[in-house]
C-alpha cells in the first residue's frame, strides 16, 4: 500500500483538506506550546539547580539544636581534617538579612584564603580587583538585591544593622551579571568577617564546615564517623539534597497537574471534533473510495497518517514556539507564576531543553490524541461502498 | 463471466424485512452489454452493487471470473473491486477536492500502481473518454457531459473486466445522453463487458446487440 | 499517596498506560465475541458488523504495539531518572528492586510485546487467506494479549504505590553483586561454564532454527534467554562499563554507555520474539522464511555485540577482566 502514488494521494488529501484539519491542528498546537512552556521553565531551572548542586560539597556538618541551626565551632574543622580519607574541608559563613518584611538578601562569607572559595571567586573578580575588595569593607550584590538597593537610594553602600543593633556601612563594589542570576540575584557576597558580623556570629564561629570525600565506598563509613564527632551535629550528604530538591520540586508540580487536566479536556474536545468532523461529506468520500476499490484497512492508513501528520506538525511547532517563547522572549508571566518572588522577575533561564521533557509532553500528546481519533476513523473508514451509490 | 444463482437479499429495517432481491439467476457471456431494466426500487442498484462487491447478499452465489465474491474478507473484496470492477455513477461521485487527473489515479493507487506509471494511464484513460484538455480542471468547474466523461476515464483506467453504470444518464441532457450511448458502444465494440442499470427510456433505441433483464419487485421478469 | 506520584514522567507514564488500559478494554471485549460468535459463512448483519470490528481490533493492535515499546524504554528510562529520587539507588537497578512488583513488571512488559508482536504476525498472514484462515486463533492471542495487559496495568499500579521514598534501597552493585561469596548464577555455575553454555545454547539454537526443528528450537531459545541474560549481567556487562565489579543491566541503558543497552537488549529479545513467533507460526503450518532468518541474525548480532565488547578491551589492554577463575 504504502508506495509513492498512495503518499502523493495522500499528501494531495491533506493539502486539499487542510481547512477540515485546521482548527484540530491550531487547537493542539497551542496545548503543545503551553506543555512545553511549563516544562521548559521547570526543566530549566531544575538543570541550574542541578549544575548548583554539582558544585556541593559531598557532605556538611552541621550543629542543630532542636529544630534551630546554632553556630559551630570552627575548631572543629581541626579535628574534620584529621580524619583519613577527607579533602578540602571549607568553613562557610552565611545567613538571611531581612530589608523589610518582604525583601531579603542572602549574605555569604567569602574567605579568600580558602582555596577553593578563592578559585570559585575568580570568575567573579579579577585579581587585582581582590585586593582592593579586601581592603575596604565592601561587598558584590546581585541584581535583584542592587535594583532594590538603588531604588531605596542606596546606589553605592549600604547600612547595615548587626544583630547587636550597630550600623556598618559597606560599599558596593560590583553587580553581578544576570546570567546564573537564578541564584545570585538576592545574593550578597562579602568578606567572611564581615560576614560574621553582619550576621552575628563571633569570630570563632563559623555556620557549617563543607568537606568532600572522594572515594564513594568510604562515605558512609567517614558519615559514621563525622556523626560521632560532636554532641548534636548533623551531617547532610549531597545525596540527600539532591532528593529534597526533587522532592521539593515534584510538588511544584501541582501547576503541571492543572495543565495536564486541560490538555484532557482539550483532547476530548479534538475527539468530539473528530467525530463531527466524519460528517456527511467525508463519509461520502470514503464511500467512494471504497467503492473504487480501498479495503476499510487502506482508509485507515490513509486516516491515521493524516493524524499522525498533524500530531507531528503541531509537536515540532508547538514545541519550537514554546522554546522561542521562554529561552527567547524570556516567558513573560509564566515565569511569575514559577518564581513569585519580586527580585527573582529579572531572572533569565538557561536555554536547557533534556530529550526526556520532549519525550514525555510527546507520550502524554500521541497517546491521547490517537487513542481519541481511532474509533472515530475505523468509524468513518467502515463506511459501506454502497452509500456512494444512489 | 458473470454467473449469479439463486441471489438473495433481505433488508432488516426494525423488526420488519423486505426482501429486495428474490432468487435471482442469470449469467453474462464476456463481451456482452447488458440493460438491467426496472422502476426505481425494482432492486436493480442493489443487484448491481451485489455484482460490484461492495453489498454482500443474504445468500446465493456469485461469480465473477469464475471467482466467488459473496463472502470474501474485505481486503480480498476491495482488492477485486480495484482490479476487476469499474463503476459509473449517477451522481458522477467525482471528489471535489481533487482535480480530474487525480480522481483518475484513486482507483490506481488500490491497485497499488507506481505514481509515474499512474498518471500515463491515467492520461490514456482521459484521453479514451476525450476528456484530457480538463484533466487539472477541480469537478465543480465541469459541466454535467463533463464529469460524465471523467467518470469514465477512472472507471475504465485500471481495465476493469466488467464495468457496471448506475442510472448513468439521469443527469444528463438528451444531448450528453447521447454522447454518452455513443461511447457505450464504442467500448462494447472494443470488447468491454457492461452492466447498465437504468430505467431511462433512450437506450430502447440503443443500436448494437445488447440483452435486456428487466426486473420487478427483486424478480426477474 | 506518595511523592513519586508527583513526578512528571510517572504521572504521563500512569496516564498513558491507563489510556492503553482502556483500548485494550475494547479489543478484550471484541476478541471474546469473535471466539463466541465469529461465523464466517454466515451472511447476517452481526457477522458483517463482527467482520468491521476486526478491522479496529487490528488498528488498536497495531498502536497498542508501537506505544508498549515506546512506554518500555520510557519507563525504563523514567526508573533510572527516578534514582535522584529514591534513596540508595544509583542506577534503575535499585528503584526497580524497590519493591516485589517491579521486576514482574518488567518481565510482564517483555512478555506483552511479544504477544502484541505474535497477533500482528499472524494477523498478517490471517488477511492474506481469503477465509480468514488464522482467525479464532488470533483472537486468542489478542485475548491472553489483553489478560497480560491487564496484569501489566494492576502490577504499574502496585509497583508505584509501594515504593517508599524514606527507605533506602539497594544499588546495583548489592544487587547484583556476589556478596558474601554467595553464587548469583543459577544451576550452581562458574563464569567459565555459563560463557561455555552461552555459546553453545547460541549456536545450538540457530542451527535448530535452520533444520526448523520445533521442539528443539523452543527448548534452546528459552534456556539461551536465561543464560544470555545472566551472561550479560554477570560477564560481558563488566566490560561494557570496564569494570569487573560493575554488574548491572540497567547502567548500560545509560548516555555514558552510548545507550548500547537497548541495542544489546533488544536484539535479544527480538530475536527470541521472532525464534519463537517462527516456532508458534509453523504449529500452524506456516514455514516463514524471513521471520526465520531475522531471528537468527538478530540473535547472532546479539552475540556479535557482546563478543566485541570483550575483544575490544582485550585489544586495548592485553588481558581480560580477572573475574574468569
Amino acid at each position: 500500500m504504502l508506495n509513492n502514488s498512495f503518499f502523493y494521494l495522500f499528501t494531495l488529501s491533506l493539502f486539499k483538506n487542510a481547512k477540515r484539519y485546521i482548527s484540530i491542528t491550531l487547537l493542539s498546537t497551542v496545548v503543545i506550546f503551553l506543555l512545553s512552556s511549563v516544562l521548559y521553565i521547570s526543566g530549566s531551572i531544575k538543570y541550574s539547580l542541578q549544575k548548583q548542586l554539582n558544585l556541593e560539597p559531598d557532605f556538611i556538618v552541621q550543629k542543630r539544636v532542636g529544630t534551630r541551626l546554632v553556630p559551630l565551632d570552627d575548631a572543629i574543622a581541626d579535628k574534620i581534617v584529621d580524619i583519613y580519607g577527607i579533602s578540602e574541608v571549607t568553613k562557610r559563613v552565611y545567613g538571611s538579612y531581612f530589608f523589610d518584611k518582604e525583601h531579603s538578601a542572602q549574605i555569604v562569607g567569602i574567605d579568600l584564603l580558602d582555596e577553593q572559595a578563592s578559585k570559585a571567586f575568580q570568575n567573579i573578580l579579577r585579581k587585582e580587583e581582590i585586593k582592593s575588595f579586601l581592603s575596604s569593607e565592601s561587598m558584590i550584590v546581585g541584581e535583584g538585591v542592587f535594583n532594590y538597593l538603588k531604588s531605596h537610594f542606596y546606589p553605592k553602600a549600604y547600612n547595615f544593622f548587626t544583630p547587636g543593633g550597630k550600623l556598618k556601612k559597606v560599599k558596593i563594589f560590583k553587580v553581578l551579571d544576570s546570567k546564573s542570576a537564578l541564584f545570585s540575584a538576592n545574593l550578597i557576597i562579602m568578606p567572611q568577617d564581615l560576614a560574621k558580623e553582619i550576621v552575628g556570629l563571633k569570630e570563632n564561629q563559623v555556620t557549617d564546615i563543607a568537606l568532600n570525600v572522594p572515594n564513594v565506598d568510604e562515605q558512609s563509613n567517614i558519615r559514621s564517623k563525622l556523626e560521632s564527632l560532636f554532641f548534636s551535629a548533623r551531617v547532610y550528604s549531597k545525596k540527600q539534597m539532591q532528593e529534597a530538591y526533587e522532592n521539593l520540586y515534584n510538588y511544584k508540580g501541582g501547576l503541571f497537574l492543572v495543565l495536564y487536566l486541560v490538555v484532557i479536556a482539550t483532547l476530548a474536545l479534538i475527539l468530539y471534533l473528530r467525530y463531527t468532523l466524519a460528517n456527511s461529506l467525508e463519509k461520502k468520500e470514503v464511500a467512494i473510495f471504497r467503492a473504487l476499490g480501498w479495503s476499510i484497512k487502506d482508509v485507515i492508513t490513509l486516516k491515521s497518517l493524516e493524524s499522525i501528520s498533524i500530531v507531528a506538525f503541531s509537536f515540532l511547532l508547538g514545541t519550537l514556539l514554546g522554546y522561542i517563547y521562554v529561552f527567547m522572549l524570556g516567558s513573560p508571566l509564566l515565569k511569575n507564576i514559577f518564581l513569585g518572588r519580586a527580585y527573582e522577575a529579572s531572572i533569565t533561564l538557561i536555554p536547557h531543553i533534556d530529550w526526556l521533557t520532549l519525550t514525555t509532553i510527546f507520550i502524554l500528546y500521541a497517546t491521547t490524541f490517537l487513542s481519541a481519533v481511532l474509533i472515530p476513523v475505523w468509524r468513518v473508514a467502515v463506511t459501506e461502498p454502497k452509500e456512494a451509490l444512489g | 463471466m458473470v454467473e449469479v444463482e439463486n441471489l438473495n437479499k433481505i433488508y432488516t429495517v426494525g423488526s420488519k424485512q423486505e426482501k429486495v432481491l428474490d432468487g435471482i439467476t442469470f449469467h453474462i457471456q464476456k463481451g456482452e452489454l447488458v440493460l438491467l431494466r426496472g422502476v426505481s426500487g425494482s432492486g436493480k442498484t442493489t443487484l448491481l452493487s451485489i455484482l460490484a462487491g461492495m453489498e454482500k447478499p443474504s445468500s446465493g452465489k456469485v461469480l465473477i471470473d469464475s471467482e466467488p465474491i459473496s463472502k470474501l474478507p474485505d481486503i480480498h473484496l476491495s482488492h477485486f473491486r480495484a482490479k476487476k470492477i469499474g463503476m459509473v455513477f449517477q451522481h458522477f461521485n467525482l471528489i471535489e477536492n481533487l482535480t480530474l487527473l487525480d480522481n483518475v489515479l484513486v482507483p490506481l493507487v488500490a491497485n497499488r500502481v507506481g505514481l509515474k506509471e499512474a498518471k500515463e494511464m491515467a492520461l490514456a484513460a482521459l484521453k479514451n473518454a476525450r476528456i484530457e484538455h480538463k484533466k487539472d480542471a477541480y469537478p465543480n468547474r465541469l459541466s454535467g457531459g463533463e464529469k460524465q466523461r471523467g467518470a469514465i476515464a477512472r472507471a475504465i483506467v485500471a481495465k476493469p473486466s466488467l464495468l457496471l453504470c448506475d442510472e448513468p444518464t439521469a443527469n444528463l441532457d438528451s444531448k450528453n445522453s447521447q454522447s454518452f450511448i455513443e461511447q457505450l458502444m464504442q467500448m462494447h465494440k472494443e470488447g468491454q463487458t457492461i452492466v447498465v442499470a437504468t430505467h431511462d427510456p433512450i437506450f430502447e433505441t440503443l443500436e448494437c446487440e445488447h440483452r435486456i433483464i428487466d426486473i420487478k419487485n427483486g424478480k426477474i421478469v | 499517596m506518595n511523592s513519586l506520584f508527583l513526578n512528571n514522567q510517572v504521572i504521563v507514564y500512569i496516564f498513558s498506560e491507563t489510556v492503553l488500559a482502556l483500548l485494550t478494554l475494547i479489543i478484550f471485549v471484541m476478541a471474546l465475541k469473535f471466539i463466541r460468535y465469529w461465523d464466517f459463512n454466515s451472511f447476517s448483519n452481526f457477522q458483517l458488523k463482527l467482520e468491521k470490528e476486526a478491522n479496529l481490533v487490528m488498528t488498536i493492535a497495531t498502536f497498542l504495539f508501537t506505544l508498549k515499546l515506546l512506554l518500555l524504554i520510557y519507563f525504563v528510562y523514567t526508573i533510572d531518572n527516578l534514582s535522584l529520587i529514591v534513596p540508595g539507588a544509583m542506577c534503575g537497578a535499585g528503584v526497580i528492586s524497590a519493591n516485589d512488583y517491579g521486576m514482574t513488571l518488567l518481565f510482564v512488559k517483555i512478555i506483552v510485546i511479544f504477544g502484541l508482536l505474535l497477533f500482528l504476525v499472524v494477523n498478517h498472514y490471517d488477511l492474506l487467506g481469503k477465509n480468514y484462515p488464522l482467525f479464532r486463533f488470533k483472537s486468542w492471542v489478542i485475548v491472553t494479549a489483553a489478560l497480560l495487559i491487564f496484569g501489566e496495568f494492576y502490577l504499574d499500579i502496585s509497583y508505584f504505590t509501594n515504593i517508599d521514598t524514606s527507605v533506602p534501597v539497594s544499588c546495583c552493585s548489592a544487587l547484583f553483586g556476589n556478596l558474601e561469596g554467595a553464587n548469583p548464577l543459577p544451576f550452581g555455575l562458574d563464569i567459565k561454564m555459563l560463557l561455555v553454555l552461552f555459546f553453545t545454547l547460541y549456536f545450538g539454537a540457530v542451527v535448530a532454527l535452520y533444520l526448523e526443528s520445533r521442539l528443539l528450537s523452543t527448548l534452546l531459545l528459552a534456556l539461551f534467554g536465561v543464560i544470555a541474560y545472566y551472561s550479560v549481567v554477570y560477564f560481558f556487562g563488566t566490560y561494557v562499563y570496564e569494570l569487573p565489579t560493575h554488574k548491572c543491566p540497567f547502567c548500560m541503558l545509560q548516555k555514558e554507555y552510548n545507550y548500547i543497552g537497548y541495542l544489546i537488549w533488544g536484539s535479544l529479545f527480538f530475536g527470541l520474539y521472532f525464534g519463537f513467533i517462527w516456532v508458534i507460526m509453523s504449529l500452524r503450518s506456516y514455514k516463514l522464511e524471513r521471520i526465520k532468518l531475522a531471528s537468527i541474525l538478530l540473535l547472532t548480532l546479539f552475540v556479535a555485540i557482546n563478543s566485541f565488547y570483550v575483544a575490544n578491551y582485550y585489544l586495548h589492554n592485553g588481558v581480560l577482566l580477572e573475574n574468569i577463575k
